[in-house]
């Protein structure tokens, strides 16, 4: 990513305006932003410097708590220990005389929602708060919520009504809902999904279900002027609102006993929260006005202006001109109650609402977004981080469907299909998709191909991981009806999500990890944290080292950390565990893999030889740890794995932490009686190592994984051949990592597409070979010992020729698809 | 004859002890009397209160601790 | 709990002939009995009660089982240090003085009043007078500015007790590290600390140390609601009336009135399992039912939140003493424990182990449902924080080096040793660190000498 660049020069505003498939395609609620929504990949690009950039936050801030007048109604009373709590003493509520049967307690100030989850009415009360606010923390006992402008849109464009909010709120709370809150609620969402984009048989319409609403638009000197007549004299037609009717979610209970497929709802009472928020989706009528398809994008922009974002959706069932998918989930696939719960929120009214689900790694991302697919039967573009979950998404579309795997293509560096037919899937990286520079001829062609259609979905796989600008890229390239992104955590160390909510659609639904941990949908973890104090030679030099990269250097390459690793790994091995470590360093991966002869891979290792290792590591009993660097943080499907190590990470990532721990989440032994995943991350004591890892944890622990501190582990003295055991060996060690340039400090260049790896694969890292040559050197001239040293246990899972019978098959299909492919072409 | 020197005696894990000899070298050595061992030295008594200031503030420093004031998203400000 | 502030355990350090004249009143004998012994110490007493002659302690040992030995050996050292029993050989039997009164009449458990009050006092009016007046002490400790200000006589009873400290005559009384000890813990031991504080102070004040002894303890086995007459008081006792009236242990309508009521302070001060809970924890409007049935309030999540179920401003104050405060609810406040909330409560003298006492004997009904009541994750944690700042030992004193020879070195660190200065050695470099060096010198000296003799004699 280039380190500075100026807003709009790549594509802001202009290219917008000039990328000629944007205009016909129904497009995100808001022009694609020129913003920095990364996490990592850059710090300094300049932010919401397009015009659209700053009316975003416009309409977003507009709504802040800070900006709703105080209510002068109520004096706060005072005593002597309220000035502890400054403004946030709200001991001047009233409670309700029933308060203890209630779940809730709202702050009026920040809007945040504390829940007891001990309450008969928690399971209720959880379903509701999901839908309207942000979780904050869910442990064990009491669970924090916050109301922002975002969960507020969300929870409009799954259909709930402000005053039904207010009303199930106040149901559920202790204390009256704070008129304050009231405000709040009512302001973000008089704004927020009440105008809505729908493409029906391919003519676009603005729809709301206030006619007020529209007709504030129609004098709208820009929008006014483009309606389309239609045989009435207003132009505006009512219709019945949108049910979900007859849409059944392929996969779900509803699906199984067809028999009752259109629910009776309406007339009961509300009793019950939950239920509650299920039966406010609807409301009865809509109206709407139809638009040119070359005027949509005006359209959009000017509602954005007027403070009104535009919500999409998708009426596939009525979309005549895109063909048919033939594809349905096979009978023996059977989706959990949250999955079902999330596609229910994008399904809620019979049409797809673009969004973004959130479940933790392990839980199944994947078959939501098969289903989601089922569901629609249009054609798909599904965009991975990686060629290596490109193959994973195919092969998943195919066990748990019955689509033709004739109509399910890929699109890699290495593979360039077509689906035949009307109708199929193009499962592709980011990358390929984006890249536009060094394009080969075949990739020009399959660009084309994807650029010339118009798609009924395009799921988007981790979308936490790419940065802003890659899907606006996106978002331009593929003219898309519906889009679905799917993440395990919607968490940026920069708070940029929000252009995630604009770019993709609100967040639809998140899960509770605890939860489903509870309900053996992901493996329990044990989480520990090991402090490894610096040895004293380590020590000096870290203390003394000026240089913030090699600084680093000193404490992941601390002697007690990797005697730590070395027990570990020991033990963990000797208990039956597949052990994964993780180093965000490339030279301490090496090192560290080296050393204790275990096999690594990193962002230079090549393909084949990736694959190799992964398959020895599911399949090989004597390969049962691989060191990985920051590769295999995402995507990489390993549920063999039972044990992480983390032995060097990205500072303070609470992200990282996350999808990291997710390696283990959908371990195969999770059901066994008993079982739990280990998860350890090594600091060494006194460090700046100290502060990230509490930083890191964070997220994770408001999810109420516990982290135990252990600062001595039983046992490892005595543990035979223990590494740098003498003083000699640890200062041996230590000048080779002083002889390291800064660069070794550094981690892993960018790698979220994994397709860089494929372009870089014939290309050898020199960068870090070179060094491991003045290690010889140093040595001096002992040559046994450094051979001995250097052997990678890569090398030696090389030709062992044991290619499980799924790679096999893989292969084989690979290569009568680029035959069938050639024979095409000719 | 043996020497007899006023100090004060530390004992501390090797971490202190190598914040302390860093604390020392780049005063111009006025603190410590005597390096004994990894975990052991004697520094003068007059320096002692300056000595643990120091510390606490390179402690601080080096895990990054002055950041550690907790933002609570309940209560900005 | 801080060896600073002396419970009722302080009674064990009385003179034998203190103990004497305690027993003599039947109700300071039962009330030791109820409230200082252990089971199996009682089991020996009422063994050894009706029994005219005295008993083997061979056959008394075989009471118990082998393998609760350990209990068997608290039991007796208990029951000699209270000089409850007395051993001849290998007989033992009760001590005669508290064998006649706690076997006799127990006519000294207080004299009630036979005339109705005027005005009916309650045993809701008690509780509530009791937790004001209490309240008010602890209030002023943590410095909120409760409406009810303890008299001047409790504020000098915090100074002297060094639960409190003036700087300066006139000046605003500031809570000590011993203070805060005092504030985390139960409520039946913070009574306890103060009425022995009391104690000692009585002396001074040409008060009978027995007899203020007698009273307090007389007043564990009175009923509540009940009125007590003042007249068959001593002349100390009735002085001790106005103080046990600030304090919320008896309430007295005037200072002239002839009658007195014992607060829930004073008729559980002996009862075993301490009637209250927690002074704190009884603070609460509701105290006293909720005390009973043992409520705690306080929940710690494994992310360090910490939520408690109170509208206390004494219970918040306690809290905000180790918790980093942030929002309050009516009947919810909430907030955090960080390794800056504990660093600095344990600069103020709170240790780790207060701070999980108190949160674990407060912990709310839910947290108790689970095997472990407070998640051992942050346990650990607030235990680690307080090691964290005790990373370094110093001790002043004086380091030898440069001798002669290792056998010079060695016979100094010996004599050293003797001495009890030594504190740090090592042969390889023949250095010592001791903390006193005149004896040493000296020593050296006349080894010197006499080395300096042996060769003029060899010479001779």
């Amino acid at each position: 990513m280039p380190p500075k660049r100026k807003a709009g020069a790549a594509g802001g505003t202009a290219a917008v305006a000039t990328t000629s498939a944007a205009t016909k395609r129904s497009r995100p609620a808001t022009p694609a932003v020129d913003v920095d929504s990364s996490d990592e990949y850059s710090g300094d690009e300049e932010i919401e410097n397009t015009e659209e950039g700053r009316a975003i936050s416009k309409a977003v801030n507009a709504f802040s708590l800070d900006l709703v007048p105080k209510g002068n109604d109520v004096i706060a009373k005072r005593d002597s220990v309220s000035y502890i709590f400054n403004k946030q003493d709200f001991s001047y509520l009233k409670m309700k005389l029933d308060h203890e049967s209630r779940p809730l307690w709202i702050n009026p100030e920040s809007g945040v929602i504390v829940l007891e989850s001990f309450s008969p009415l928690a399971g209720q009360a959880q379903d509701f708060l999901t839908t309207i606010a942000e979780p904050l923390s869910r442990p064990t006992y009491l669970h924090e919520y916050k109301l922002t402008p975002h969960s507020l849109y969300a929870a409009v464009s799954v259909g709930l009504d402000p005053n039904d909010i207010i009303s199930v709120m106040d149901r559920l709370s202790k204390i009256p809902v704070p008129p304050k809150i009231i405000d709040f609620i009512k302001k973000c969402t008089s704004s927020y999904g009440k105008v809505k984009l729908v493409l029906k048989e391919n003519r676009y319409f603005v729809e709301s279900s206030d006619p007020a609403m529209l007709q504030r638009l129609l004098q709208d000197p820009v929008i006014g002027p483009l309606r389309v007549q239609g045989e009435g004299g207003s132009g505006i037609t009512k219709e019945k609102a949108p049910q979900m009717g007859a849409l059944v979610i392929p996969g779900t209970r509803n699906a199984a006993g067809a028999a009752n497929v259109n629910n009776p709802k309406g007339g009961r009472p509300v009793e019950v929260a939950g239920d509650a928020a299920e039966d406010l989706f609807n409301s009865d009528a809509v109206h709407s006005f139809e638009i040119p398809a070359d005027d949509v994008e005006t359209v959009q922009k000017q509602c954005l202006d007027l403070g009104y974002p535009v919500l999409e959706e998708y009426d596939f069932r009525n979309d005549r001109k895109n063909a048919n998918l033939d594809m349905d989930l096979k009978p023996q696939a059977q989706i959990r109650s949250y999955q079902e719960k999330s596609l229910s929120k994008m399904f809620g009214n019979g049409r797809a609402k673009s969004g973004i689900i959130v479940l933790p790694c392990g839980a199944g991302k994947t078959l939501v977004g098969i289903t989601a697919a089922c569901t629609i039967k249009k054609s798909v573009v599904v965009l991975a981080t990686s060629s290596m979950s490109v193959v994973q998404w195919r092969q998943e579309f195919i066990k748990w469907t019955n689509i033709n795997p004739d109509a399910i293509a890929i699109f890699t560096s290495e593979n360039k299909e077509k689906f035949r037919g009307d109708a199929g899937i193009i499962v592709s990286t980011y990358s390929m998709v984006t890249n536009s520079r060094n394009r080969s001829h075949d990739s020009q062609k399959m660009m084309d191909f994807l650029q010339s259609r118009e798609w009924g979905l395009l799921i988007l796989d981790e979308v936490h991981v790419v940065p802003a600008q890659i899907f606006r890229k996106v978002v331009h390239s593929i003219a898309t009806h519906s889009k679905l992104g799917l993440t395990a955590t919607l968490l940026r160390e920069d708070d940029k999500i929000t252009d995630l909510n604009f770019l993709i659609g609100p967040k639809l639904y998140e899960a509770n990890w605890m939860e489903l941990a509870e309900q053996g949908h992901i493996a329990k973890v044990q989480c520990a944290e090991v402090w490894c104090p610096m040895t004293p030679e380590f020590y000096s030099e870290y203390l003394r080292e000026q240089d913030a990269r090699k600084k680093v250097l000193h404490y992941i390459m601390n002697p007690r950390k990797f005697q730590a690793t070395q027990f570990l790994i020991d033990y963990h091995e000797k208990r039956g565990d597949k052990i994964i470590v993780f180093s965000d360093n490339v030279y301490a991966l090496k090192a560290y893999a080296l050393k204790l002869n275990k096999a690594f891979i990193y962002g230079d290792t090549p393909q084949q030889e990736r694959l190799r290792i992964l398959e020895n590591f599911q399949l090989n009993d004597q390969v049962n740890t691989i060191f990985l660097s920051k590769i295999g943080d995402t995507s990489l499907d390993l549920p063999e794995a039972t044990c992480l190590i983390q032995i060097s990470s990205h500072y303070g990532s609470r992200r990282q932490e996350a999808q990291r721990l997710g390696r283990i989440l959908r371990a195969k032994r999770r059901n066994d009686e008993g079982f739990n995943a280990f998860f350890y991350s090594l600091v060494s004591k006194d460090t700046a190592e100290m502060y990230y890892s509490s930083k890191r944890q964070a997220f994770l622990v408001d999810q109420g994984y516990a982290f135990k501190v252990i600062t001595h582990l039983q046992g490892i003295e005595q543990l035979p051949s223990l590494a740098y055991a003498t003083v000699a060996e640890r200062k041996e060690l230590l000048a080779e990592v002083m002889l390291q340039n800064s660069e070794a400090g550094q981690q892993e260049g960018d790698d979220f597409d994994g397709a860089k790896l494929s372009y870089n694969a014939g290309r050898k890292g020199t960068r870090y070979r070179r060094t491991t040559g003045k290690l010889s050197e140093l040595a001096g001239g002992d040559d046994m010992a450094y051979i001995e040293y250097n052997r990678s246990r890569n090398k030696d899972l090389k030709g062992k020729g044991q290619s499980s019978a799924f790679f096999k098959k893989m292969h084989r299909e690979n290569e009568k698809r680029r035959k069938e492919q050639n024979a095409l072409k000719q | 004859m043996p020497r007899a020197v006023k100090g004060v005696l530390i004992e501390c894990d090797p971490s202190i002890k190598a914040i302390i000899l860093k604390i020392d070298k780049d005063s111009g050595h006025g603190y410590i009397v005597e390096d004994l061992d990894d975990e052991t030295l004697v520094v003068k008594e007059p320096k002692l209160a300056e000595l643990k200031l120091r510390l606490e503030k390179i402690l601080e420093k080096t895990q990054m601790l002055e950041k550690d004031e907790e933002s609570d998203p309940e209560n900005p400000g | 709990m801080s060896g600073n502030i002396r419970g009722f355990g302080y009674l064990e350090s009385l003179p034998p002939v203190t103990f004497r004249r305690l027993y003599q009143q039947p109700a300071t004998a039962l009330a030791i009995f109820r409230r200082m012994l252990p089971n199996l110490a009682k089991t020996i007493v009422t063994t050894l009660l009706y029994n005219e002659t005295p008993v083997a302690l061979g056959d008394l040992e075989a009471l118990v089982r082998p393998e609760s030995y350990r209990e068997r050996e608290d039991a007796f050292s208990k029951l000699r240090r209270l000089h409850i029993i007395t051993e001849n050989n290998l007989d033992v039997s009760l001590d005669p003085v508290f064998k006649k009164n706690f076997r006799g009449d127990h006519h000294s458990f207080g004299v009630p009043c036979n005339t109705e009050d005027k005005k009916k006092i309650t045993v809701q009016f008690l509780d509530n007078y009791a937790t004001r007046q209490f309240e008010a002490i602890l209030h002023y400790m943590v410095g909120t500015h409760n409406e009810v200000k303890p008299s001047e006589g409790v504020i000098t009873l915090l100074t002297k007790g060094g639960l409190m400290e003036r700087y300066g005559a006139g000046s605003q009384a500031t809570i000590t590290k011993n203070g805060f000890s005092f504030l985390l813990q139960d409520g039946n031991p913070q009574v306890w600390a103060l009425l022995i504080q009391y104690l000692e102070m009585a002396e001074e004040l040409g008060m009978e140390q027995t007899d203020v002894l007698h009273f307090l303890l007389m007043l564990g086995s009175l009923e509540l609601g009940q009125a007590y007459s003042v007249n068959t008081l001593t002349e100390t006792q009735k002085l001790m009336l106005a103080d046990l009236r600030d304090y919320g242990i008896v309430y007295q309508r005037k200072s002239s009135s002839d009658r007195f009521y014992p607060t829930r302070l004073a008729t559980t001060l002996t009862s075993e399992s301490g009637g209250l809970r927690s002074a704190s924890a009884s603070m609460s409007s509701a105290m006293v039912k909720d005390a009973e049935e043992g409520k705690g309030f306080i929940i710690l999540e494994t992310n360090y939140r910490v939520y408690a179920y109170t509208n206390s401003p004494l219970q918040i104050a306690v809290l905000n003493l180790f918790v980093k405060l942030s929002t309050r609810y009516p009947n919810l406040v909430s907030g955090r424990i960080s390794r800056r909330s504990i660093q600095e409560a344990i600069k103020m003298g709170i240790t780790a182990d207060q701070v999980i006492d108190y949160l674990s004997s407060h912990a709310h009904p839910q947290m108790r449902k689970s095997l472990v009541t407070l998640p051992p994750t942050v346990v650990d944690q607030i235990r680690l924080w307080q090691i964290e700042g005790e990373r370094m030992k110093t001790t002043t004193g004086f380091l030898f080096k440069d001798f002669h020879s290792t056998q010079e070195f060695e016979e100094v660190a010996k004599y050293a040793e003797e001495l009890g200065v030594l504190k740090w050695k090592k042969s390889a470099r023949r250095c010592m660190f001791v903390t006193r060096h005149e004896q040493i010198a000296d020593w050296l000296k006349r080894r010197a000498s006499a080395q300096q003799q042996q060769p003029k004699k060899a010479a001779a």
